[in-house]
């Protein structure tokens, strides 16, 4: 096992993550950049070293700042968290190359599924159903027209690095394309370094239902269910649950299993994740597979009980995983709801202050990750992610009672937040009844929604 | 320091303090022997010194240098005081009691005053912002002169341009004269070394980190004493 981790990241994972090496005996460093030094896992930490600049290309997007802080402070190991470069397998090369192990996918892993467009053909040559996209990356707006004209408009025009629904763009005619293609590119460019696009068929009123596997070195793998992640803004995922409504037992469970077989024969290694697209008939479409730890993850940390960081800290620490697919048993329903700094009235602008008054609420499932406190200053140098909000109960009802509890009693006040979208989805026939789709909040509009929720 | 404002201050100083103006010119006296002989030699000592206080008493005059608080010679288990990096240029970094932090500022400013061979009158301009670190003088307190421009000096700080290995260069010596953009040492960041520079003209204090030591992003490396009376002239 590691003796002592850097944690190359922010926000309330770098606390998390904190906590996973607390619980663990491992001692941890967490690197950090000049905006965040009043963050609360730099106050928490035992040890802490500034990494560089607010600007996260010189600092969390560094690799040499990262790599040095992991030398000078004698780590072992770092910790990549999400975003950044959690799923870059030039960074994870070069910790490596530097006796350091990168907490995720080994490089060669990670290289073999760093292209989403490739390990789409990747996977569905192990027998996943993929969704219909683009051969190989744009080259520029001819062939754009060309493979979108192939696959059938409208399509989705896609990064092939990162996520969180930077770059992205469904388009219905070649015009929309042609103008979309540049924001994409930009888009992509600032957010992951990397403008590389491809294209996938969109699918209408599509719902977006995720596996979440963990594979050992040895080659064992398991699921540990799945988690919906339908109700979004913008590609944005603000909500997130599991079990999925969309999906009966029998094909969520054939679904699940589906997925471990296909990446453990295709070689993956660690913590994972492959998102599918359900049609309105059920039939799921892999879309990609994202290499880390998930914004999501306490879904399913609620449903079956295990420390999903703790575990991928053991799988690439080289120890085997432990246990079966018969021992994970999810039990009952969780719901996550992402609390992030934006302002839902006003196209949810991101927010930035300090924060005057914080209250995290408590009572029966109900968990709260979060780097908050009266005091602290959000810097609006990075996202908005403020904190998940997760009830759990026994069964979704109950969950979703739980929740709206929760949401009543949490207090953030200094800055706008997204509360009120949580509270007026909980509101929601759509929602309630599990039918959301992907395109819930954007086919009226955030504002609509809103003032559909406030009439009586 | 325009020449009108030296009478003035002179002038202000005269009203203000009842002393005969023999005893000034004795103070007066004192202060070149300090500025030309013994603020030079103190400067470069505490440079070298792994100490973090020089004192001197000498004619009645009594000179105290000081480093940084929270700036620390050993590499701790948190790589820098955070209290010590929040303010890595300008006043606080000076730190400590305002006795000491007025001392530091005229040891910088009596050899200011002394390498450009100005002798008395120069000095009596940077004096009354001086008060602090002597036990007596013409004009005693900076509270009476008020103005922003006779804070001639400040103490900036070189610091770390990157997380890596620390090691100073031949710039980094106490007493060394630098100007702003000068090369003070390096930070190797995984075998690329970056140039560790001087935040503006002055006088080299003192490093303060070893040479060799872990350092991180931000963290206070050489303590430069920039005298903008010099450039003024």
């Amino acid at each position: 096992m590691f003796h002592k981790i850097l944690i190359a990241n922010r926000g309330e994972i770098a606390l998390r993550i904190l906590r996973a090496c607390r619980t663990m005996g491992i001692e941890a460093v967490v690197a950090y950049s000049e905006a965040d030094r009043e963050s609360l896992a730099v106050l928490l930490a035992d040890e802490a070293i500034c990494i560089g600049p607010a600007d996260a290309r010189r600092s969390y997007l560094s690799a040499p700042a990262i790599i040095s802080a992991a030398i000078v402070t004698g780590c072992d190991a770092v910790h990549p968290g999400y975003g950044f470069l959690s799923e870059d397998e030039t960074f994870a090369e070069v910790v490596g190359a530097h006796d350091l192990t990168f907490i995720g996918p080994p490089p060669a892993v990670l290289d073999r599924f760093a292209s989403k467009e490739g390990t789409r053909r990747l996977l569905g040559g192990y027998g996943l159903p993929t969704i219909p996209g683009s051969v190989g990356m744009l080259r520029d707006d001819e062939h754009a027209l060309e493979e979108a004209e192939r696959i059938g408009y409208p399509v989705l025009i896609k990064p092939s690095a990162g996520g969180g629904g930077k770059g992205m763009r469904m388009v219905r005619t070649p015009r929309e394309l042609e103008s979309a293609i540049k924001v994409c590119r930009s888009e992509a460019k600032s957010a992951f370094g990397d403008d590389s696009l491809y294209l996938e068929k969109w699918l209408e009123d599509n719902r977006h239902v995720e596996v979440q596997v963990a594979v050992d070195r040895f080659g064992h793998g398991v699921h540990m269910g799945e988690r919906d992640c339908s109700v979004q803004r913008r590609h944005q995922k603000i909500l997130e649950e599991g079990p999925t409504p969309a999906l009966s037992a029998a094909a969520r469970a054939e679904l699940c299993e589906r997925a471990v077989q296909a990446v453990v024969a295709a070689g993956y290694e660690n913590v994972g994740t492959l998102e599918f697209l359900v049609d309105p008939s059920g039939e799921p479409w892999f879309i990609e597979i994202n290499c880390r730890i998930q914004v999501e993850h306490p879904v399913t940390e609620m449903l079956t009980g295990i420390d999903m960081v703790a575990t991928q800290i053991r799988i690439a620490a080289g120890e085997p995983l432990g246990f079966n697919q018969s021992d994970i048993q999810p039990r009952g329903h969780a719901i996550e709801f992402r609390i992030n700094a934006e302002d839902p009235a006003h196209e949810f602008r991101p927010s930035a202050g300090v924060i005057e008054r914080y209250h995290a609420p408590g009572g029966p499932g109900i968990r709260m990750d979060s780097h908050l406190y009266p005091g602290y200053e959000v810097p609006p140098y990075y996202d908005s992610l403020l904190g998940k909000l997760v009830a759990w109960g026994p069964d979704r009802a109950t969950a979703i009672e739980r929740g709206r509890a929760a949401l009543d009693e949490l207090v953030v006040e200094g800055l706008t937040t997204n509360v009120e979208i949580h509270k007026a989805l909980l509101g929601n026939e759509t929602f309630l009844e599990g039918r959301m789709t992907t395109n819930l909040l954007d086919r009226v509009g955030s504002a609509a929604f809103l003032a559909a929720a406030a009439r009586p | 320091m325009p020449q009108d404002r030296k009478a003035a201050a002179t002038d202000r100083a005269t009203e203000h303090d009842a002393s005969p103006t023999a005893d000034h010119t004795a103070d007066h006296a004192g202060i070149d022997r300090l500025v030309e002989g013994l603020v030079p030699a103190l400067i470069a000592k505490l440079g070298t010194l792994n100490v973090g206080e020089l004192e001197v008493r000498q004619d009645g005059w009594r000179i105290r240098l000081q480093r940084p608080a929270g700036a620390p010679n050993t590499h701790g288990r948190r790589l820098a005081d955070r209290a010590g990096q929040r303010s890595h240029v300008g006043q606080e970094s000076l730190g400590g009691p305002t006795g000491a932090r007025g001392s530091t500022q005229m040891a910088a400013a009596a050899h200011a005053g002394g390498s450009n061979g100005s002798g008395g009158p120069s000095l009596a301009a940077v004096g009354p912002g001086m008060g602090a670190a002597t036990d007596h003088g013409p004009a005693g307190s900076s509270d009476r002169d008020g103005g922003e421009d006779r804070r001639t000096v400040r103490g900036p700080m070189a610091t770390s341009p990157a997380v890596g290995v620390f090691q100073p260069g031949s710039k980094a010596v106490g007493g060394t004269r630098v100007r702003a953009g000068d090369r003070l040492g390096v930070v190797d960041m995984l075998g690329i070394p970056q140039d560790v520079l001087a935040p503006a003209d002055g006088i080299v204090v003192g490093v303060i980190v070893d040479a060799g030591t872990a350092v991180e992003y931000g963290q206070e490396l050489v303590l430069i004493e920039a005298v903008a009376a010099i450039e003024a002239r």
